[in-house]
Parts: structure tokens; C-alpha cells; sequence
């Protein structure tokens, strides 16, 4: 009885704390702190203060909550609390130097599905408050989503030929395992490619410059978020801050499992390393250099250049280079 | 014969189909009483239902197959000259999805008809279609199956038409029935030409003597067989013509339609492949196929993106699904299969309910144009859960059951090109990701624009529809759910035995022949049955992700609860602007983003191929026809090089 | 604690809805070079949205001409509490030189509660980052009190 009862206890401490929501909440408003004042330096401003995610956060909780005499108040309000539920779910699987919350659930191909959830329950809170910008920030959301998902399948398809040789594989753990006992992914020469083109499908995943389409508060208000004020609002910011945790960690994981020590905090640490190094180098960098793109750029650039470099990983992958 | 002797349930395949025909001539008689025909056509389709639910245990879970001959008339002499019905898992697999779609459907059909005129006549042809379609999967004679399929298509045909004052539905009927008729003709023709070579309509015995016997007379009956299956299931280049009748027919027609009839397409199709034919084993088939499938299924994706009308764009995914079982069914794995007629059976109910929610749209506002309708979420709430319940399951979003099924067939394709080193079957994989977010992005735009966004001036006094056609509607949803949350004993007690039972032909044969006769027939050439491995290269556990998704999502609710998220600002009757929407600053007015507006970056980079798509479907029946012939050419042509 | 928390943050994190009533576009330059690396008033945590729904401070600019009035206060309307109204330059304060004309139904004060003026004809940038920071602590005050 004992031990059930502390196993349900670690079970919603994971799920609680760590990896989940408390995890998330903090390393997520961390990242983008962090990716706000880099873009800042880089634009020689002096930039906000790297903890200003939480103050939007905290701010918005304290906001009142208008709803649209035209929307349908319970998707409009439950939307963004399904995003954010389904993304933290989705961060538990992703293993952290073999160590794993909630191992054998779900493989490469879920998470690929997952990371829709968040992004259609977006879309359907934008579609219920009837505004027209949110109809168009919808369409362009979409867009973006099927110009990723294309070389983002590849690069997974190619990940999971390396590891699994002849026996291809989806399963998370033999990818944490094969990066132990081989090294990081990305030093194998055929999936370069792909790790460079993951990290081009960061920023549009998480809907960043120069990707933001969907939310250009310049030209359509803000598209899905139009019409959101107050609390849903804060919880929309903190599903967006999540999910470049999510993809970043995702990164780590796929390409570069394998560095840490076993224990579990500094292992934990070394993950937040890594995903504020590759938040820079995605999202910062490429925010910083680059205006907004027109959404046919970006379903052009995705399925042009971004595939042809994940086609290239997936073709030397097959052949065994 | 004593009456526990009419109990057994040996003859419940034969009840099965008896009722439903049986129903529809007492239609005729007694329908003109509105409660005599309701009741009728439910205790019709409710009792097939119970007789084929009854054969689950024997044939599906012990592996019995039921070979029943009619007036006891079985084999003698070498020849089997009876009528035959012959259940394996496969007949009964589909039996089974079948007789619940036509369940549900005429549940739903009792509210959703009251309407209409020449209702008795509606009910004749529905229990005809089903009793046809029944009939087809469990016939054990080839010549029965082309009867079935010639009932079904002119039930289908008067049923597509039934609506006639609506704009289309008669053209819609007459391509039907033309390009039908050549699907039909093709049939019996390739039957006629079995005939005279085997001597025997017997499937099972057909099964034996062909494949080792193999000419120019039955290559050519190979092609015709194939072609006319086809049609059946409205694979391209055979797609347009689902499209038109679907959008025609009522919409507890199109549940039948598209769930029923294009299954009874693909049963043909696998019985001809893999029993009649035996061709599986050739690469160039299983190329054949999948080919086919994955033309299907993204051709008619694109198309669906395209559609302005619900319905229409409903039929189009049909296709694209239906062409996910092709290739899935073609990959000629156990895994592979499995996942083929796993992704059939979720079809049928998550397309039905679809297909119903439609029907429930249409009831309440008279159309289903794209670009007409909106906001109706906050009118028909039921309809728009239910809905999204649907529309998520056919988009493959996790725990519904269209991800299980579709995921198996990621793995299946996967592993397949992984086995066979041919890097074309990775692309199978690739078109299947890829249409499952199209099919995504279809959904979400039928959710923009007929639940959410603005709900037009016109459309103010929508209200819900009846309990009866919501309950309906309900099955299936539930249904959906189920079968997307326990995908392992979904696999294990229902598609595996059909798997089985499809790589272990002369089971098959020797149920209906005797045993030994498939051994003495076919002497050296038994079949080789192909590997049945049930690798899963990676792992899902729905039930666990959904216990911690609603311990995250309590979790969440909880916290914004306390921290006031319910407490909002809502207008109340005055007119405030402060809840107007935002619109620059300028008045609120109607202005709904839908139809064919979306997805403009998309359709923007893929112009050239949707106006190659635009004039290539031109909608005349005779281009259809001439695509018809082409097919049978080509197919012709490719049988007649690679065996 | 949250409480105090939520009014801190208050002021740390203003977002800007910008509204030209029949401005003459100086301002509204002005407000951009606000946001320019030389001046750089996001490290005040200020952001410029583009929906009134997420601002807490609306910047008016120009002398509120009667076409734009009506829309001028819709949007107002439309911002959520606690919110804060500034204007910016000397138009919608007074008219400016626009003042007497038969098209401006200005001042903005006659029709809702201003909290902070900045004048100048444009004001100069340092002048508006110190009328917004003092727009921020208004926010705060109005927040604590609620």
C-alpha cells in the first residue's frame, strides 16, 4: 500500500514538478527571456530584463477576461488550458540522458502528432471568438504546419534508420541508448543535414521570426490571438514559451543524447545548456537577421530548402554513409 | 428439425442477409404505416446486426470457417455446384463493420427521413443496399458476389437520385450508374471467362485451380475483376463519382456509401489479390497497390482542400482514407494489414460520423455550402462536439482512433521498405504523414467554416437537432474512441485473425472444398504464406498518455480556477461595444473567413498542380467513362507483362 | 503573495496599443524611435501589440478628427482593465493647430478620462518614455486598487 501510494506520489511529482509543469513553466519563460534579450544585444539595444517573460505572464493573470459577444465561450476558454495540458504531457516523454518520467509511451512518430494538439487547440480557440483576423491567422497557422511536418518527417525517418540500422526503429529510448554507447547523432556525417534542417524547423514550429506569420501583430492583429485578453492570453505566452523547451529539448534528445553524467540534476542542468544554446542559435540569430517572411516564403522555403537538406540526411541515411 | 436447430449459428450468415431483404419486401407491403416501417427497418437491421455479432466468438477468437451451403447442396464429385456462403475472419471483419455502420445509419435515418416523401420507398432500398452489401462479404460463390454487387449498385444508384428536386442528384445518379455499369460489366465478364476456364464458381475452388493455371483467358479476367472492384471502391482514377454521389445522396446514404460500399470494393479487391489470384508475392503486385493507394490517397486530398461543399469534401477524404487501406492492405505484411483493415473499420465510424454530422447540418440549415455556413457552434453544440470528435479522429490526432490505425500503417510501410531495401516504399510513408496534416488542414477549415467563425444573420434561429439522430451520432463517436483507445485488443481480437485468416488461404479452401483438396489441387504450388511478423517499431500507450494528459489538464484547470480564469466579462443584452469584435476600430460587422479562403499559401505554391486538378475533373460523365476504359488498359496491359 | 506579485509585474510590463486620430504622423514616428536601439524602451518592458485586447496603455495621437472619433473610443473601449490612456503630442490635448477646425471634435478629454498628457509638437522621445513610465505606475495604482 506504502509503495503505491509514494509511486502515485513520484508519478505527480514528475508530473508536477519535474519534468512538467514547474519545469516547463520556469525553463520555458527562461528560454525566451533569454532569446528576447540576445536579440536585443544583437540589435545593440540594451533589451528587457531576461525575467520579463514572467512579468507578461503575471501581468495578463491580473488582466480582465473580455469574451466577444461572438464567440463560444467554451472552446474560446478551454482551448489554450488543452494546448498547454497536452504540450507539458508531451515534454515528460522526451528522455533527458536516459532518464525517462514516463518511458515506453510514446515514440517519435506520437510526438510528431502531439505537437499538433497545442497548435490545433490554437487554432480552434482563434476560430470560436468569430474574429476574421483569427480566420486568417488559422489559415496561415496551418499553413505553416504542413510546411514543416513534411521535413520534419524526413529528419525523423532518417534518425530512426541510423539507429536502427536494418531493424529501423521509432522508439525514443534505443535512440537515447544507441547516442550512449555511440555518441551524439550529430556527429554522424549523414544526419548533419537534418540537424541543420531541425533546427530551421524550430523557429517555425514555435511560430518565430522570421516564421510568425500567423501572428504578425502588424498586418493581422495578432491573427489567433486577436481577440484574447487576460488569462487565456498568459496561458497562450507560457504554451508558446513551453514549446520552444519542448522542440529545443526535442533537438537534444535526437541529436544530442548522450553528454551528461547519469545524475539526474546536473544532467537536468546540462539539458537547459543545451537548449538555451540551441534557443540562441535558432531562434535568437535567426530573428535578429531576418524580417518577416510572406506565408507563401515560408510553405517555399520549407519545402524547397529545409527538405532538400532533411531528403539529403534521409537518402545517406538509407545507404548507409 | 427442431427449433434450437434454427439457433445454431451456422445459419446466422444466412439470417444475416435474409432479414435485411426480407425487411425490404415487408417495407413495401406494410409501408405506409409510419411506426409498421420504422419498426420494421429496425428490427431488419438490428437483427443482422445480432446474427453477425453472434459469429464473433466461433470465427473471429476460435478460427472457425463457416462454409454453408444452401439446401445442404455441397460438394460432390470434385465440384462444388451449390450455393455457398463461406465466413472466414476477413468476411466476417467486414460483416461486422458493415451491419454496425447500417445499424447506426438507420437509426438515424428514422428522424433524419420524417421529412421527406416516398420515405417506405427509402427504407426498401437502404435494407437492399445493405442486404447487398452484406450478401457480397459473406458470399462463398463468385457468381452470388457479382448479384450482390449489381443489388447494391442499383439500390445505390435509386438512392443517390432519391433526393431528385435537389440540384445534382439525378445528374449524380447517371454517372454513377454509367460508370458503374462498366465496373459491373467488367465484373461479370471476368466472371464469364473464369468460368470457362475453372468450370466452377466456387471461390474456394476457383482459388485452387487458378493460380496454378494461369493463361491469357485468365489474365485478362484478372484485369476485368480488378477494374471492376475498383469501381466499387472508388480508387483513382474512379474518385469523381464518389464525390458527386455522396454530396447527392441523404446524408444517411453517404454514411453507407462511403463506409460500406467502397469497403465492399476493397474486400473484392483483397479476395482477388490474395485468394482468387494469389499474386501477393510478386513484388510488381504489392507495387500495383500501393502505388494505387498512395495515389488515391493524395490526390484526393489536395481535392478535398478544394472542396466548397461539406459533403463533397467528406467524399474526397473518403478516397484519400480508402487509399491509406490500399497501401496498407498491399504492403503484404501481417503488421501491414492489420493496420489496412484496422484504418477500414476506423474509417467507417469516424466517416460516419462525419457523414451523419453533415446530414444533422443540412437537416437544420438546408445547405452545406462552405461558404454560406458559420458559427453554428454556439446553435448546435452537440453537433460541433461531436464533430471535432470526428474530425480529429480522421486527422489522426492522439487518443482518437484514426491515429492508431495510421500510425500502424506508418510503422507497416516503414519496416516494409526497411526489410525490402526499396526506398519507394519510404515514400509511402512520407505521402501518409504528409496527407494526414492535409487532412488536418481540411478539417480545420470545415470547423472554421461551418461550427466557428460568424454565424450568418440567416442562421439565427438554427436549433439542435432531435435525441434521436444526436444518439446516433453518439455510437459513433463513442465507438471511436473506443477503438482509438484500446488499439492493442482492437489489433489482437479483431484485425489479426482477419489478417490471419487472409495469409492462410488454404484454410480457406479446404473449409468449403474438404480438407486436403487445396494440397491434391494445387500439388507443388501452395501458396507461400508470407511473413507474419508483428514488429511495432516504437510504442504508444493511449490509455497511460490520456490518464496523465487529465491529471496535467486537472492539474491546469485547477490552478486557473482558483486563480479566477472562469471570472469574465461577458456582453449582456445590450449592445456594448467593448464586445463587439476587433475590427480596427471600424463597427462589427458579419465577416466570416471560410471556405475558400483558407490555406492561401498552400494553394498559392501548388497553383499549377490545382488548376492541372480543376481541368482534369471536368465533370462529364464521358471523360469518366473514357478514364475507365484507360484504367482497364493500363491494368490490362500491366497484368498481362508482369505474370 | 500572487497579488502582490501581479501588481509588481504590472509595471514592469506595459504593452502599447497605438491609435492615430487624424495624426499628422510625427508623433507616430516619434513613438517608433521610442522603441529604437537609442532609446530602446522594450528594456522598460514596453512592446508595441496590434490588438487593443492585449494593451494595457493606449497611445493616442492626433487631434481626434470627427470621422475617427467613434472610432477612437470603440477601441478604447476594447482594451481590458486596468488600462491607461496617454496622448501623445500637443493635437489631442488641446487641437493644436488644428484647433476650432470644423473636422476635429477634439480634445480627447472631453469624451473619456485621460491619465497622462505628453505635449510637444512632436514630443521628444525622452519626454515619452517618461510620460509612459509614468503611465506604468498609474497601471500599477489602478491594479492595487481594484
Amino acid at each position: 500500500m506504502m509503495t503505491i501510494v509514494l509511486t502515485a506520489l513520484q508519478y505527480l511529482g514528475y508530473i508536477l514538478i519535474f519534468p512538467g509543469f514547474l519545469f516547463c513553466f520556469v525553463i520555458g519563460m527562461l528560454l525566451c527571456g533569454i532569446d528576447r534579450k540576445i536579440v536585443a544585444r544583437m540589435q545593440k539595444r540594451v533589451g528587457p530584463p531576461v525575467l520579463q517573460p514572467f512579468y507578461d505572464f503575471f501581468k495578463l493573470c491580473g488582466k480582465e477576461t473580455i469574451i466577444p459577444a461572438a464567440a463560444s465561450k467554451t472552446t474560446f476558454l478551454a482551448a489554450p488550458l488543452v494546448g498547454l495540458a497536452a504540450l507539458v504531457v508531451l515534454q515528460l516523454f522526451i528522455p533527458i540522458h536516459g532518464f525517462s518520467a514516463f518511458s515506453g509511451m510514446a515514440d517519435i512518430i506520437v510526438i510528431l502528432y502531439l505537437l499538433l494538439i497545442p497548435a490545433m487547440a490554437a487554432m480552434l480557440g482563434g476560430a470560436a471568438s468569430g474574429s476574421p483576423y483569427a480566420g486568417i491567422g488559422l489559415s496561415r497557422e496551418m499553413v505553416t504546419i504542413i510546411a514543416c511536418e513534411l521535413p520534419l518527417v524526413m529528419v525523423l525517418l532518417a534518425v530512426g534508420k541510423v539507429v536502427g540500422g536494418d531493424a529501423v526503429t521509432f522508439s525514443f529510448s534505443k535512440i537515447a541508448n544507441y547516442q550512449l554507447a555511440n555518441g551524439s547523432l550529430i556527429t554522424h556525417a549523414s544526419l548533419i543535414p537534418a540537424a541543420i534542417a531541425m533546427l530551421l524547423i524550430i523557429p517555425g514550429e514555435t511560430g518565430n521570426h522570421p516564421f510568425d506569420t500567423a501572428e504578425a501583430e502588424t498586418e493581422i492583429c495578432e491573427g489567433l490571438l486577436a481577440e484574447y485578453s487576460g488569462a487565456p492570453l498568459a496561458v497562450y505566452k507560457l504554451t508558446h514559451c513551453v514549446k520552444v523547451l519542448t522542440l529545443t529539448s526535442f533537438f537534444a534528445a535526437l541529436f544530442l543524447g548522450g553528454i551528461g553524467t547519469g545524475i539526474v540534476v546536473v544532467d537536468a542542468l546540462i539539458l537547459v545548456a543545451i537548449c538555451i544554446v540551441l534557443t540562441i542559435v535558432s531562434i535568437s540569430f535567426v530573428h535578429a537577421i531576418t524580417a518577416r517572411l510572406k506565408i507563401e516564403q515560408v510553405f517555399k522555403f520549407y519545402w524547397t530548402i529545409v527538405t532538400g537538406l532533411a531528403l539529403i540526411s534521409l537518402v545517406l541515411a538509407w545507404y548507409g554513409l | 428439425m427442431s427449433f434450437a436447430n434454427f439457433l445454431d449459428y451456422h445459419h446466422f450468415p444466412v439470417y444475416s442477409i435474409m432479414v435485411l431483404f426480407l425487411g425490404a419486401f415487408l417495407i413495401v407491403l406494410f409501408g405506409k404505416n409510419k411506426f409498421m416501417r420504422n419498426l420494421l427497418a429496425f428490427l431488419a437491421v438490428s437483427i443482422s446486426l445480432a446474427c453477425i455479432v453472434a459469429l464473433v466468438k466461433p470465427v473471429m477468437l476460435d478460427g472457425e470457417i463457416i462454409a454453408y451451403w444452401m439446401g445442404n447442396r455441397a460438394v460432390a464429385g470434385g465440384y462444388a455446384i451449390g450455393i455457398a456462403l463461406e465466413v472466414d475472419a476477413l468476411s466476417l471483419f467486414f460483416a461486422l463493420l458493415i451491419s454496425t455502420a447500417v445499424f447506426v445509419s438507420g437509426i438515424y435515418s428514422l428522424q433524419y427521413m420524417e421529412h421527406d416523401n416516398n420515405v417506405p420507398e427509402y427504407y426498401t432500398l437502404f435494407l437492399m443496399l445493405s442486404g447487398g452489401v452484406i450478401g457480397l462479404v459473406l458470399s462463398g460463390d463468385i457468381f452470388n458476389m457479382f448479384i450482390m454487387v449489381e443489388i447494391l449498385t442499383f439500390a445505390a444508384v435509386a438512392l443517390t437520385a432519391f433526393r431528385n428536386k435537389a440540384h445534382g442528384a439525378l445528374e449524380a445518379a447517371f454517372k454513377y450508374l454509367v460508370v458503374g455499369c462498366i465496373g459491373s460489366t467488367c465484373i461479370l465478364v471476368g466472371i464469364i471467362m473464369l468460368y470457362a476456364q475453372a468450370h466452377t464458381l466456387n471461390f474456394a475452388q476457383l482459388s485452387a485451380v487458378i493460380p496454378g493455371n494461369m493463361n491469357n483467358a485468365t489474365k485478362l479476367a484478372f484485369a476485368l475483376l480488378f477494374v471492376g472492384f475498383g469501381t466499387k471502391a472508388f480508387i483513382v482514377p474512379f474518385h469523381p463519382l464518389a464525390a458527386d454521389a455522396h454530396g447527392a445522396a441523404p446524408a444517411s446514404i453517404s454514411v453507407l456509401i462511403s463506409g460500406v460500399l467502397t469497403k465492399s470494393g476493397i474486400y473484392g479487391l483483397i479476395r482477388l489479390t490474395y485468394f482468387l489470384f494469389q499474386t501477393m508475392n510478386l513484388g510488381t503486385f504489392q507495387f500495383l497497390l500501393v502505388f494505387i493507394g498512395s495515389v488515391s490517397m493524395f490526390v484526393c486530398v489536395t481535392m478535398a482542400l478544394a472542396q466548397h461543399d461539406f459533403k463533397r469534401l467528406l467524399a474526397f477524404h473518403s478516397i484519400s482514407q480508402i487509399g491509406y487501406v490500399l497501401a496498407a492492405v498491399g504492403l503484404c505484411t501481417g503488421l501491414g494489414f492489420s493496420a489496412g483493415l484496422y484504418h477500414a473499420m476506423n474509417h467507417t465510424l469516424f466517416k460516419g460520423l462525419l457523414f451523419l454530422c453533415a446530414g444533422a447540418v443540412l437537416h437544420q440549415t438546408g445547405t452545406t455550402n462552405l461558404d454560406e455556413l458559420g458559427g453554428l457552434s454556439k446553435k448546435m453544440p452537440w453537433t460541433t462536439g461531436l464533430f471535432l470528435v470526428g474530425a480529429f479522429s480522421i486527422s489522426g490526432l492522439p487518443p482518437f482512433n484514426g491515429f492508431a490505425s495510421k500510425w500502424m500503417v506508418y510503422q507497416a510501410a516503414y519496416q516494409k521498405a526497411s526489410e525490402t531495401g526499396n526506398i519507394g516504399f519510404l515514400f509511402v510513408t512520407l505521402i501518409a504523414l504528409v496527407t494526414s496534416v492535409l487532412t488536418l488542414a481540411s478539417f480545420v477549415k470545415v470547423s472554421q467554416s461551418v461550427f466557428f467563425g460568424r454565424l450568418p444573420a440567416k442562421y439565427e434561429n438554427v436549433k439542435e437537432v432531435k435525441g434521436g439522430m444526436i444518439f446516433a451520432m453518439c455510437l459513433f463517436a463513442i465507438l471511436c474512441v473506443v477503438t482509438g483507445l484500446f488499439p492493442s485488443a482492437v489489433t489482437k481480437y479483431l484485425t489479426e485473425p482477419a489478417a490471419r485468416a487472409v495469409f492462410s488461404v488454404v484454410n480457406y479452401i479446404d473449409a468449403a472444398m474438404g480438407t486436403g483438396y487445396a494440397a491434391s489441387a494445387m500439388g507443388e504450388n501452395l501458396p507461400v504464406v508470407a511473413s507474419f511478423n508483428f514488429n511495432e517499431l516504437g510504442y504508444w500507450s493511449p490509455i497511460s498518455w490520456l490518464l496523465i494528459l487529465c491529471i496535467a489538464l486537472l492539474a491546469v484547470t485547477i490552478v486557473a480556477v482558483s486563480g479566477k480564469y472562469d471570472k469574465v466579462s461577458e456582453s449582456s443584452e445590450i449592445a456594448d461595444s467593448k464586445y463587439d469584435l476587433f475590427f480596427g476600430g471600424e463597427k462589427s460587422v458579419y465577416s466570416q473567413v471560410g471556405g475558400g479562403d483558407l490555406f492561401w499559401g498552400f494553394k498559392h505554391n501548388w497553383r499549377h498542380y490545382f488548376s492541372f486538378m480543376h481541368d482534369l475533373h471536368s465533370g462529364i460523365v464521358n471523360d469518366y467513362s473514357l478514364w475507365a476504359i484507360v484504367a482497364l488498359a493500363i491494368v490490362t496491359l500491366f497484368i498481362q507483362i508482369v505474370l | 503573495m500572487f497579488k502582490k506579485l501581479i501588481e509588481e509585474s504590472t509595471a514592469k510590463s506595459p504593452w502599447l496599443f497605438h491609435i492615430n486620430a487624424g495624426s499628422c504622423n510625427g508623433c507616430d514616428i516619434e513613438l517608433v524611435s521610442v522603441l529604437t536601439p537609442r532609446y530602446d524602451a522594450e528594456r522598460l518592458g514596453f512592446k508595441l501589440t496590434g490588438t487593443p485586447r492585449h494593451a494595457d496603455i493606449v497611445v493616442v495621437t492626433g487631434p481626434v478628427t470627427s470621422q475617427s472619433l467613434p472610432r477612437v473610443l470603440r477601441a478604447i473601449s476594447q482594451v481590458p482593465e486596468p488600462r491607461c490612456i496617454v496622448t501623445m503630442g500637443s493635437c489631442p490635448q488641446s487641437g493644436n493647430v488644428f484647433r476650432g477646425s470644423y473636422s476635429v471634435a477634439g480634445p480627447l478629454s472631453k469624451y473619456v478620462h485621460v491619465d497622462v498628457d505628453v505635449a510637444g509638437c512632436a514630443p521628444k522621445p525622452e519626454a515619452v518614455i517618461d510620460g509612459l513610465a509614468l503611465a506604468t505606475q498609474i497601471l500599477k495604482e489602478k491594479r492595487a486598487k481594484k
